[in-house]
């Protein structure tokens, strides 16, 4: 659908975009901001995915992770810390553990890159038409060798526990209620 | 967008036969995809037109909107409404419009101020999002995704992002009471709205907006679900009534406990962006819902009266989809603001219990026996005569 100069410059206003923002998130000192720039770098993300063909892919990102996981941040930000716009600055130990571990997922990350192929796939591979989502629906309730039933059931009875595991954690704290 | 203006005769002349509906000349989408791939500036065109089309579509709205609003609240409360601006107040929304321009931006001392102006931005960027998916006639609508349905669903929940921001960024207690509550309210209900448009898309069979409408040529979803399809078009209503933060569900900005909720602190452009995104919503959620189950622009007909249905076609071709579009739309905000004159605000509790243990079990039930009678073609109504 999208093709060779309008493809190109999407692309690089999605990626400019993604990495300014996930510098401020990182950077930022005020909580929020740093959850609103998280919004704008899975937004751009999901632009990405949407420049090569994947709407369905691209509207389950901005569904579960903008309308989903950040709000929830937002949430835990207002619930805890009422009135600290600012975060602590860190003292100089943390400081370098912190730096340790950072360069070392970089490190991992970066290898990962170098070791890995990615292969390209033509054009035509990446058309996505009306059927794909149903295509997604039945590879995702199918049984068969290559179906993803079993995950997909162990994954919603994960997220069940989760579920009721947090809400009777949260009724602990309040013995009035019955 | 650009090509359906230029050449009108290409989408009227569709309108007239059934068969012309299933394979029209052209498709919005070929259309779109046309103008994005003849170079840049054709994107660049495409992407403009539509963005002036909405944010014109947005403004005017807006006006249209708390005019009719005011008038409706008078009348329902035996007092007249606005009158002294124009005839019978006509231009009241226009001189609201210019005093609100002219107002001074303030913004609170210890507040955010970047989330503060952005706020308001974020909030009506959701509404113009949604309102791009609306498909107002054959052909005129901004973006027909084939994943319309999973677009609704993913930016109506941005629009809760702007009010959680100006709501925290107020640095004021009852700003971020409201947020908190608007936050709460709409993701809860979201929950529901979901559901419910869920059970179009299993008994249309899709999740393109354009094919939804195109799929009740034999019937508006409403009547061919049976009951199925009421029991959803009930829990959008409510659902949809939570999520525009209107009475009864009103609490985020609930004005004798909360002052103003969330846009207590706002003033000037930056309110009047929050109030635009709110009217607009009222149109996007009403036009969604026409669309879902009332058969879009389509015109009314019944089963197979001849004579009735030929009545019901008379309206020259360029203006009945807009017509029908308009009026069934027009009912439904007309329904939504009867509710909001009517009914008295709820709790806190018991908003959320009316959505988790009443509204979300119905829908769960209703959807899985929309899915029985598609399963088994259990059908009152034949789809195809």
């Amino acid at each position: 659908m999208y093709d060779g100069t309008v493809a190109t410059l999407f692309f690089y206003l999605f990626a400019v975009a993604s990495i300014a923002l996930a510098l401020g998130v990182v950077l930022g000192r005020r909580l929020l901001r740093s959850a609103v720039c998280l919004i704008g770098v899975l937004g751009s993300s999901a632009g990405l995915i949407l420049v090569l063909g994947f709407e369905f892919i691209a509207g389950i990102q901005v569904l579960v992770f903008i309308g989903g996981i950040v709000v929830l941040l937002l949430f835990a930000i207002m619930m805890t810390s009422e009135g600290h716009t600012f975060e602590q600055r860190p003292n100089a130990a943390r400081r370098v553990m912190g730096g340790i571990v950072a360069t070392a997922f970089f490190v991992v990350t970066l290898s990962v890159y170098w070791n890995t192929d990615f292969p390209l796939v033509s054009k035509e591979g990446l058309a996505v038409s009306h059927e794909d989502v149903h295509a997604i629906g039945r590879k995702l309730l199918s049984n068969e060798r290559d179906g993803y039933i079993v995950p997909f059931e162990v994954i919603s009875l994960l997220l069940l526990a989760a579920l009721i595991g947090g809400i009777v954690i949260a009724r602990k704290h309040d013995p009035e209620d019955t | 967008m650009a090509d359906a203006l230029l050449n009108p005769l290409s989408l009227t002349l569709s309108v007239q036969t059934s068969e012309a509906f299933a394979a029209p000349a052209m498709s919005l989408a070929d259309r779109a995809s046309r103008a994005l791939e003849s170079g840049v500036w054709g994107a660049v065109m495409y992407i403009v037109i539509g963005l002036v089309a909405v944010l014109t579509a947005v403004s005017v709205l807006g006006l249209v909107m708390s005019y009719i609003e005011r008038k409706v609240a008078g009348h329902f409360q035996c007092r007249l409404g606005p009158m002294r601006v124009g005839p019978h107040g006509v231009l009241q929304s226009l001189a609201d419009g210019i005093k609100l321009l002219f107002k001074e931006g303030i913004e609170p001392g210890d507040g955010d101020k970047v989330i503060f102006i952005g706020a308001p931005i974020f909030s009506i960027t959701a509404t113009i999002l949604l309102l791009a998916i609306v498909p107002l006639a054959p052909g005129i609508q901004v973006v027909d995704m084939n994943v319309g349905v999973v677009y609704i669903a993913a930016v109506s929940g941005l629009g809760v992002m702007g009010i959680l921001m100006g709501g925290w960024s107020s640095n004021n207690k009852w700003s971020l009471l409201g947020a908190m509550r608007a936050g709460a309210q709409m993701i809860s209900y979201e929950v529901s709205l979901t559901i419910a448009l869920l059970v179009v898309v299993l008994f249309s069979g899709t999740l393109k907006v354009s094919e939804i409408i195109e799929s009740q040529q034999q019937g508006w979803w409403i009547w061919r679900g049976h009951g199925v399809a009421i029991v959803a078009f009930c829990l959008y209503v409510i659902a949809s009534t939570a999520e525009l933060n209107r009475t009864p569900f009103d609490l985020p900005e609930g004005e004798s406990e909360l002052t103003g909720g969330y846009h207590t602190e706002y003033s000037g452009l930056r309110f009047s962006f929050f109030f635009l995104a709110e009217f607009a919503n009222l149109f996007v959620f009403s036009a969604l819902a026409v669309t879902f189950f009332f058969g879009g622009w389509l015109p009314f007909h019944v089963g197979n009266y001849e004579g009735f249905n030929a009545v019901m076609d008379l309206l020259p071709p360029v203006i009945s989809p807009m017509f029908w579009f308009g009026s069934k739309c027009a009912l439904l905000i007309f329904v939504l603001m009867w509710f909001r004159w009517t009914f008295p605000r709820l709790r806190m509790d018991q908003l959320m219990r009316l959505e988790w243990k009443v509204l979300l079990p119905i829908g769960f039930v209703n959807l899985i026996v929309a899915a029985t009678i598609v399963l088994t073609g259990l059908y009152f109504f034949p789809s195809a005569t």
